[in-house]
């Protein structure tokens, strides 16, 4: 009983220290967790090889001093990040440092607090219009060029706010920070960015079948609305793309909804089939849909009628675009015309027709009904831009965010592809017949577009970054099958010219450091102090002469023997 | 901040304790041992406050200053009396006069409330990168903390150690001696009743401690004349 009692006893004492080590290793472990005054959530500058060649930032670790724009002219950068908010930002400097590749230890963007997508929902933003144009020309800036440091974005706080002015107050007079003399450090931690390897992009497409008359032998003709839902830009962590292409994905959904409700009955059925496809590998010349579209058997081919592509209609005020390949003179490309802007006169907006040929040579891809064309399908894109975006350029960047995008705008525009479409499927064209009127069950759902406009715009949706089981293509999958019959996702990988690397974001910690000059003076003071009261000490107890005699030398031996 | 700051911190935590022990004669008369004993006490009596704060204190969640715990505080508190009694009474000492006696039971005692109190902070926290000047006051409170020891050493020899002392003297040795002894009650109140910043606090503290260590002087001097 007792030889029990004691090996229990032991047993606890042992499970005792155990806990107790644990313990120890956690506090140790805690410490070095929340060591920093300040840390914060940033965002890296994309990192994209082109055929080769290397652009964006190359490199994601970082240890350098912090500085502001007021550093004092001729200090050596070399190891120094500046911070800079887009208040301040000159883009002539930032150019100029960088086409010169002048060295710097990295740099940090501060946006301001309303384009974060988590906290600035809804606050006004001042200057809008100017902020933009510099956001966009700061980004094709970075986008285009190698930059051999660091760059991250970061959402301005009050944390971040008073230890830049902390910054600016000591380059003002005149101290930048370095090793002797103090003042911020920024660290970020991360291992070396590695090139992702195979990325994926995944089209999701559904289908619609139409009111097939018994023993009709062929197959009903198809409409197909398409829409590229990946995004690209400067900080793929932010990159949402409420505009480009969150518009148009929010576009097609609602369309779909409001078909299925139609076709639900078989009384209100169409006969036209109708293919919804989201795509992804947009920014990249339209990769996505070309694969897509190669999957295609012949006879779905054959039978598509016409496709009408969605991009970017969530800003516009009263003029949209329709851009075709094809040439105008073209039955075809009148007929959709017409029937468009037949709607667009009654919904009070203008929509114009832009001509722009392709060239079967040139693998550049604007649109993506281009990607139709080159396959001999009819097809145009409706978009609020007059003119074609540059490669990598209106893909989704930082300025493109919630504020940006009206969805009053994506209203009108669903109105109007929905109007158009379903009387080009009932035959009403050129009949003031309103399918979907305000005040009926067939309205426009403004609450269905706000909520999925708002989810987009709290998802970066680069597409190298999202896997294949990516919650949110699950979710575009599920909201698809809802309203359609039948639905397919398409794994392929990104191939053609374009690399990514990995480490979109991090975290920095901010230390405000003393100088090694500091500790030096410290040690002087510590070392007097300590001789002060060792003196002091032998002095009250020991008495002068002792203190003193520890100096003097021992008499020597001839004092001794003499 | 980096190993350097905290060889600093250090120095100046537990300095000044070898410097005492090597400049008075407590060196010359090998009182190491001493000293040694009366750290191992001092564990002892941490342990036992340790198991009794435990056992009696319920933890507030605000840091205001509730008086009822801090009652409780300065009796628990008064462990520490009891555990510096028998250091320096009950423990069997080679032949060392009384005024080193207590010097190097002080010394023992500050010297293992420092490490225990003061070394695992700035082992954990002094290295790292952030500045705070935190280490550098706890290194002076270690210091208020040392000449605080030995004048509460002091007054207990006197109390304890010494018969025949002049009568008029006793209540002002008992009285400086309670002060001493609750001086963790005073930082405390002041620290959260009055809401006191860390600085003003360490001053408080090395002032006072300077106060009491020249009033234990006095009164140990004032109660030598009779016996020499």
């Amino acid at each position: 009983m007792e030889a029990s009692k004691k090996s229990g006893g032991h047993r606890e004492m042992l499970e005792s220290m155990y806990s107790v080590i644990a313990l120890v290793f956690i506090l140790v472990a805690c410490v070095e967790l929340c060591d920093a005054a300040t840390a914060v959530d940033v965002y890296r500058l994309i990192q994209y090889d082109m055929s080769g060649s290397p652009f964006g930032s190359r490199f994601a670790a970082l240890n350098h001093h912090a500085a502001s724009l007021h550093f004092p002219p001729g200090a050596d950068l070399s190891r120094t990040v500046l911070i800079i908010p887009l208040r301040e930002l000159n883009i002539t400097f930032i150019r100029d440092y960088i086409n010169q590749k002048k060295p710097l230890g990295g740099l940090l963007f501060l946006l301001p607090e309303v384009f974060s997508f988590e906290n600035g929902g809804n606050k006004q933003i001042h200057e809008k219009e100017k902020m933009k144009n510099l956001l966009a020309q700061l980004e094709q800036l970075l986008i285009n060029a190698n930059i051999p440091y660091p760059v991250y974005f970061a959402f301005e706080n009050d944390e971040i706010d008073t230890v830049l002015a902390a910054i600016k107050r000591n380059d003002l007079i005149g101290q930048p920070a370095t090793a002797t003399t103090g003042g911020y450090k920024l660290v970020i931690s991360t291992p070396e960015p590695k090139k992702v390897a195979s990325p994926t992009i995944t089209n999701i497409q559904g289908w619609l079948s139409g009111l097939k008359a018994d023993g009709e032998a062929n197959q009903l003709p198809t409409i197909a609305i398409v829409a590229s839902y990946d995004t690209f830009g400067a900080a793929p962590a932010l990159s949402v793309g409420s505009d480009s292409n969150g518009s148009g994905v929010v576009a097609l959904l609602e369309v779909a909804r409001l078909f299925s409700l139609l076709y639900s009955n078989p009384k209100t059925r169409g006969r036209y089939n109708l293919l919804f496809g989201l795509t992804s590998g947009g920014p990249y010349n339209y990769n996505g849909t070309q694969k897509w579209l190669r999957s295609f058997d012949q006879r779905l081919h054959e039978s598509i009628d016409y496709a009408i592509c969605l991009n970017s209609i969530g800003s516009w005020d009263n003029e949209l675009w329709i851009h075709v390949s094809k040439p105008p003179e073209n039955a075809y490309i009148k007929q959709i015309f017409y029937g468009f802007s037949n709607v667009a006169e009654e919904l009070d907006l203008k929509v114009g027709m832009k001509h722009k040929k392709i060239n079967i040579s040139n693998p550049r891809v604007a649109w993506e009904h281009e990607q139709f064309s080159r396959l001999r399908v009819t097809a145009a894109t409706l978009s609020e831009f007059s003119v074609a975006p540059e490669l990598l350029e209106g893909t989704g960047g930082l300025f493109d965010n919630r504020q940006f995008v009206n969805e009053t705008a994506i209203i009108r525009g669903v109105k109007l592809v929905a109007e158009s479409l379903a009387r080009h499927i009932y035959g009403h064209q050129g009949k003031n017949v309103q399918i979907f009127a305000d005040d009926s069950s067939l309205a426009v759902n403004p609450a269905y577009v706000q909520s999925w406009l708002d989810l987009l715009s709290r998802t970066p949706r680069v597409a190298p970054f999202l896997s294949k089981n990516d919650p949110f293509v699950m979710a575009l999958k599920k909201e698809l099958a809802d309203h359609t019959d039948e639905v397919k996702m398409q794994h392929e990988i990104l191939e053609g010219i374009f690399t990514f690397y990995d480490s979109t974001s991090a975290r920095l910690n901010i230390y405000q450091v003393a100088s090694v000059t500091f500790d030096l003076l410290l040690l002087l003071v510590l070392g007097s102090y300590l001789i002060v009261l060792f003196s002091f000490l032998v002095i009250t107890t020991r008495g002068l002469d002792d203190l003193i005699s520890l100096f003097r030398r021992p008499p020597s031996r001839k004092v001794k023997t003499a | 901040m980096t190993v350097f700051h905290f060889f600093n911190c250090a120095i100046l935590t537990f300095g000044p304790h070898a410097v005492y022990y090597s400049a008075t004669p407590l060196s010359e008369y090998d009182t190491l041992g001493t000293s040694v004993k009366a750290a191992l006490v001092y564990l002892g009596t941490a342990l036992v406050k340790l198991v009794c704060l435990a056992t009696f204190l319920n933890v507030s969640e605000n840091d205001g200053f509730d008086p009822y715990q801090e009652l409780l505080k300065a009796l628990i508190g008064f462990i520490d009396v009891a555990g510096l009694y028998f250091a320096l009474t009950q423990l069997t000492h080679r032949n060392i006069s009384q005024n080193h006696k207590f010097q190097a039971v002080g010394l023992g005692w500050a010297f293992a409330d420092s490490v225990l109190h003061r070394l695992a902070p700035l082992w954990v926290g002094a290295r790292g990168l952030e500045f705070t000047w935190d280490y550098i006051l706890q290194g002076l409170e270690a210091n208020a903390n040392l000449v605080l020891s030995i004048s509460l050493a002091a007054l207990g020899s006197l109390m304890w150690l010494r018969k025949n002392k002049p009568k008029t003297l006793i209540p002002i040795i008992y009285a400086c001696a309670g002060i001493v002894a609750t001086m963790p009650s005073i930082t405390s109140y002041l620290r959260r009743g009055l809401g006191w910043h860390f600085p003003k606090v360490v001053g408080f503290e090395l002032f006072t401690s300077l106060v009491m260590a020249f009033i234990s002087w006095q009164l140990f001097s004032a109660c030598q004349r009779p016996s020499a």
